[in-house]
């Protein structure tokens, strides 16, 4: 198993920091004001995902208000969406309408993404996505091309890549597999499960379950997978439920593998459910948590946000950090952040190369593999 | 699928008992307050959830229990369990009793219907819903695991866990000491009276707000009863478990009968059942759907539930 | 407590044919030139003032006017009225991908829809009363979102996309961000399904639904068929509902089942009692206002929501009946309900 080599990672922040640096105008006396907003969920039921993803980027931000005082000042508008597609509408054209606003970190969910496009696409304000996984909206297969395009980017990788690749490193070194699929009725979790069964082998997939995300109660799914004799349970969802239904799930007694997709991999997830619990349960994302990266990231992080980052936390870095950089070269327009955005070319957190292709999805788009081991999310290396 | 099912029976009838048993405590906060003023207590969903944060404040940070620690044994574990449950009910219960205060009491003095301290509640629910969200960050809190999840016994083909057994059996006794005090105690008969007619009761020298309170108190007890049996039995907790609980428990009681103990109890048993035969039978995404059916056909048989006794007429 | 009400019908009632025609047209183009305030200090901070007025606050009138048909008119408490909504917007989302209707042509087949299902859920749940109709009524918005949720022709949880906008009406164009042109199209929906509700209230089932609601019972002796005016109540509820729902769904082009939470019905029944139950002025108050409220206040950030739940609670101990209660003759309320 390949450990992510730390020093490279960290030589190629300070790298970017430096270029940053170099690439600023000479400033005057006075901070230049750069607004970028966020969109997602911040207060109601959905608030968890979204308040993490804000963390995120405000740690970005404070980062690069730090680094470039005196040459740039840049605030975050938070618009809250709550994560539902109504709200999104009448939100959207509110920040496309405010041309302070030059980039938009979001939005959040999928749903609240579709229903915001329309007036971001009007006014050309460039979107990076942190977790807004469903395929469609970069499909170029849609009349007139993706949904999203020109101004929707992704940092995430989509359902359509996660799928199969959780599938697999579910299935490693399982010899007879039998797998049992849940997801959470969320389009993020259906979507998953939609782009999974095509990697399917016959005979493989011995069962499926769709269990609302406000269920607390698993007896009954439980009872269903020692039914169809799994030895694979996979969960596409969130870390909560996941939590809760691993913890019901291995009480009960199962012995099989556990598996689930980024949306758990949050090291909050770890905190939810006793190490013995937890152990060994397989994830996948298209990048790494914090920790992982470097502790000292993770320490810097809960000392500046006052809490430990979250659910698609390195995600939410590098979206913010995809607009930070351009603001670094100069760009404090809108008309020119689009361009910058499409060709930019930068590393992620992680130290991998990040761009986007023509639909707006992240270039690449490898996925990593994790594994829990003693109370914490490890990396396993890349899935192939 | 019918012999999966009597496979699986004992394991499913565990899992659903002792979830009606958590429903039906939290039904007792809505039927208690029903049962005396007639009015849908919605705030009771969210002094559950913050009841269950009692439970995991005294476990994580009262005993300073982490998920990597061990698990407790003999009479610290008994110790832990019980100051856990009583911070639990204190909690509810105060709680109930404040919100009756602030948010009902007036309405009820203006005589205003039942409407307006519906609403009223809905604001209550929210404001404790979104202090808490902000307390805890917006994420779910996991109460570390004190007590081990152990098998004592097998019925059947089924395990029978000491978490399941200690909830089914602690609110047995929860629900006697209840019925104990409603039916043999003076406030208890108190309670009873105002229920029946609050105007005859007035003239009898009860003092209504006080018998009000003691009613909000009960069914806050309860309802924190039921936060501790929750977070003993699923370990976590967010600000958001309140609404979806609260649905069911309320469903619970409306089923068996809203308004007495006896349909609380009846109803909160059968609604756990369903629930978890309906999810394992027709897919746990129709679970709603099917019990919201059974609701239906059995009020529309029976129109004051399943074993209520007909509301009208005690109403007066 | 001063009833705004009563003065407001004082001065009403005192008013001559003409000048009560001169105070009508008054407040329709006070109403009608919302649009142009958003520099004022009634602009919407962080989301769009316009798009606020046409979602949430025209549609939450509209709708609050359907609900206080079931609610305020009849008494009967419904806490499902979302489902009404989803099922217009279904239809319109349903139809106007598949097939060539335009939203005109799908307005009338989503109202019936939503009346449709107003009687298959209105013919059991009626038999019931009180609380319990409140139960079956939020268990079938909840089966509406279930169903949504699960089937594949509803697209499940990925919703409905590219619904197409309303064809030209006299030349004026509907484009996804026309929002002022939206507005006043749902003012005019608005002012018929008010023009409806009071022709009505003035007829036999006016009086039919103000008998059920006095009391029932005596009601019923008195040979008022009630149970077949409570259908109707339902039934006209709903289709304001759906005809809500068929608008929205071709103004946000986009629908999914998380539009269609429980938490709608909920805040379409707070609008209703908070504006003042039974009174088709203090509806739409009450809906403007908590339509608004949220976006007004959201500088405050994270603590929006529980700024509003607080304003609730006070407002409601402050004005149990409401910001403008129904006349003080018809407040004999549910005296039935209190015992």
């Amino acid at each position: 198993m390949k450990k992510l080599r730390l020093t490279s990672v960290a030589a190629a922040a300070a790298l970017a920091f430096t270029s940053l640096v170099a690439y600023a105008p000479a400033s005057n006396a006075k901070a230049k004001v750069v607004t970028l907003a966020f969109q997602g969920p911040l207060t109601g039921e959905e608030a968890q995902v979204g308040q993490d993803e804000l963390a995120g980027m405000l740690y970005a931000v404070k980062l690069f208000n730090a680094k470039n005082k005196g040459k740039y000042k840049v605030k975050v508008v938070r618009a809250d969406d709550q994560g539902d597609p109504a709200q999104a509408a009448k939100v959207a054209p509110g920040i496309a309408s405010n041309n302070k606003v030059i980039g938009l970190v979001g939005a959040a969910y999928s749903g609240a993404t579709i229903a915001s496009l329309p007036y971001y696409k009007q006014r050309l304000l460039p979107m990076v996505s942190p977790s807004a996984t469903r395929v469609s909206i970069t499909d170029p297969g849609a009349e007139g091309g993706a949904l999203g395009l020109p101004v929707f980017h992704r940092v995430v990788v989509t359902d359509k890549v996660q799928g199969p690749s959780l599938f697999k490193l579910a299935t490693k070194g399982v010899s007879s597999p039998k797998v049992f699929i849940v997801d959470d009725q969320s389009a993020y979790g259906v979507g998953l499960v939609d782009y999974m069964k095509p990697s399917i082998p016959a005979g493989q997939g011995v069962g499926f379950d769709s269990v609302s995300d406000k269920t607390t109660d698993w007896s009954a799914t439980i009872a269903k997978i020692k039914t169809a004799a799994a030895n694979v349970v996979i969960y596409t969802g969130y870390f909560p439920q996941a939590a809760v239904f691993f913890k019901q799930l291995r009480d009960s007694g199962y012995t099989g593998i556990l598996a689930g997709g980024d949306g758990v991999l949050s090291p909050n997830f770890v905190t939810l459910a006793p190490a013995s619990v937890l152990e060994g349960v397989r994830l996948t994302a298209g990048t790494v948590p914090l920790a992982e990266i470097d502790a000292k990231l993770e320490a810097d992080f809960k000392k500046k946000m006052k809490k430990a980052s979250g659910v698609y936390a390195a995600e939410s870095i590098d979206a913010a950090n995809v607009f930070l950089s351009c603001i670094a070269k100069g760009v404090t327009t809108r008309q020119a952040m689009l361009p910058c955005v499409k060709s930019y070319k930068g590393k992620s957190l992680t130290g991998a190369n990040l761009s986007f292709d023509a639909n707006g999805d992240v270039a690449g788009g490898a996925m990593n593999g994790f594994e829990v081991k003693s109370g914490a999310i490890k990396f396993t290396g890349p899935i192939k | 699928m019918i012999g999966n099912f009597l496979d699986q029976f004992w394991s499913l009838t565990f899992g659903g008992l002792s979830l009606g048993f958590i429903y039906i405590l939290i039904a007792l906060g809505y039927t208690m307050v029903y049962g005396v003023l007639r009015m849908i207590n919605f705030a009771n969903s969210e002094v559950f959830m913050v009841a269950t944060f009692a439970t995991i404040i005294i476990v994580r940070d009262v005993y300073k229990f982490t998920q990597t620690s061990e698990y407790a044994t003999g009479f610290q574990l008994w110790l832990i369990l019980g100051t856990a449950l009583l911070a639990s009910m204190a909690v509810a219960g105060i709680l109930s009793v404040l919100i009756e205060l602030i948010a009902y009491r007036r309405l009820r003095r203006m005589n205003s219907g039942v409407l307006a301290p519906l609403i009223s509640a809905i604001g209550v629910s929210m404001v404790l819903a979104e202090t808490m969200r902000i307390l805890t960050d917006s994420r779910p809190v996991a109460s570390p695991r004190a007590m081990e999840k152990k098998f004592i016994g097998k019925f059947f083909d089924a395990d029978i866990r000491l978490d399941n057994t200690i909830i089914i059996v602690a609110a047995i006794i929860l629900l006697l000491l209840l019925l104990t005090f409603v039916n043999k105690t003076r406030l208890g008969k108190a309670i009873r009276a105002v229920s029946m007619n609050p105007n005859a009761s007035k003239l009898m020298g009860i003092n209504i707000d006080g018998v009000v309170s003691i009613t909000f108190l009960v069914g806050g007890l309860m309802t924190g009863a039921a936060g501790f049996f929750y977070v003993l039995k699923y370990e976590n907790s967010s600000f958001s478990i309140g609404f979806e609980l609260g649905i069911a428990a309320f469903t619970a009681a409306i089923l068996g009968g809203i308004g007495n103990i006896k349909g609380a109890f009846y109803g909160g048993l059968s609604l756990g059942l369903l629930e978890t035969y309906a999810s394992f039978f027709l897919g746990t995404q129709w679970k709603a759907v099917t019990v919201f059916t059974i609701l239906v056909v059995v009020l529309y048989t029976k129109p004051n539930g399943l074993f209520g006794e007909a509301l009208t007429q005690t109403r007066a | 407590m001063i009833n705004l009400r009563d003065k407001g019908a004082e001065i009403w009632e005192k008013a001559n044919r003409p000048q009560r025609v001169i105070m009508a047209i008054c407040f329709i183009a006070m109403a009608a030139s919302l649009p142009f305030m958003g520099g004022t200090i009634l602009n919407t901070p962080i989301a769009d003032y316009e798009s606020v007025l046409v979602f949430p606050v025209a549609m939450f009138v509209l709708m609050a006017i359907g609900l206080n048909i079931v609610i305020g008119k009849s008494g009967l408490l419904d806490l499902g009225y979302v489902a009404f909504f989803a099922i217009g917007a279904y239809t319109m989302g349903l139809l106007g991908t598949r097939t060539s209707l335009n939203t005109w042509e799908i307005l009338p087949i989503g109202i019936a829809m939503a009346m449709f299902s107003g009687i298959i859920l209105g013919v059991p749940a009626l038999k019931l009363r009180g609380d319990y109709l409140a139960i079956i009524t939020l268990g079938f918005g909840e089966i509406v979102r279930i169903v949504a949720l699960n089937l594949g022709t509803l697209g499940r949880s990925e919703g409905i996309l590219g619904i197409p906008t309303p064809p030209p009406v006299f030349g004026i164009e509907f484009t996804f961000d026309s929002h002022r042109i939206y507005y006043w199209t749902l003012l005019i929906i608005i002012l018929l399904a008010i023009w409806m509700v009071r022709r009505l209230s003035v007829r036999r089932a006016g009086r039919a639904w103000e008998s059920i609601r006095q009391d029932e019972d005596a009601a019923e002796l008195m040979g008022v068929p009630t149970f077949k005016y409570k259908v109707w109540a339902f039934v006209l509820g709903a289709s304001v509902g759906g005809a809500a729902g068929v608008f929205y769904a071709s103004k946000t082009l986009f629908i999914a089942p998380d539009n269609f939470t429980l938490q709608i019905s909920i805040l379409i029944l707070a609008c209703v009692v908070f504006g003042g139950m039974g009174n088709i002025w203090g509806v739409i108050a009450g809906a403007v206002i908590l339509g608004y409220l949220p976006d007004r206040i959201r500088f405050l950030s994270d603590a929006r929501l529980l700024v509003f739940g607080l304003v609730l609670v006070i407002m409601m101990n402050l004005r149990p009946d409401g910001l403008l209660p129904r006349k003080k003759r018809e407040k004999a309320l549910p005296s039935k309900e209190k015992s």
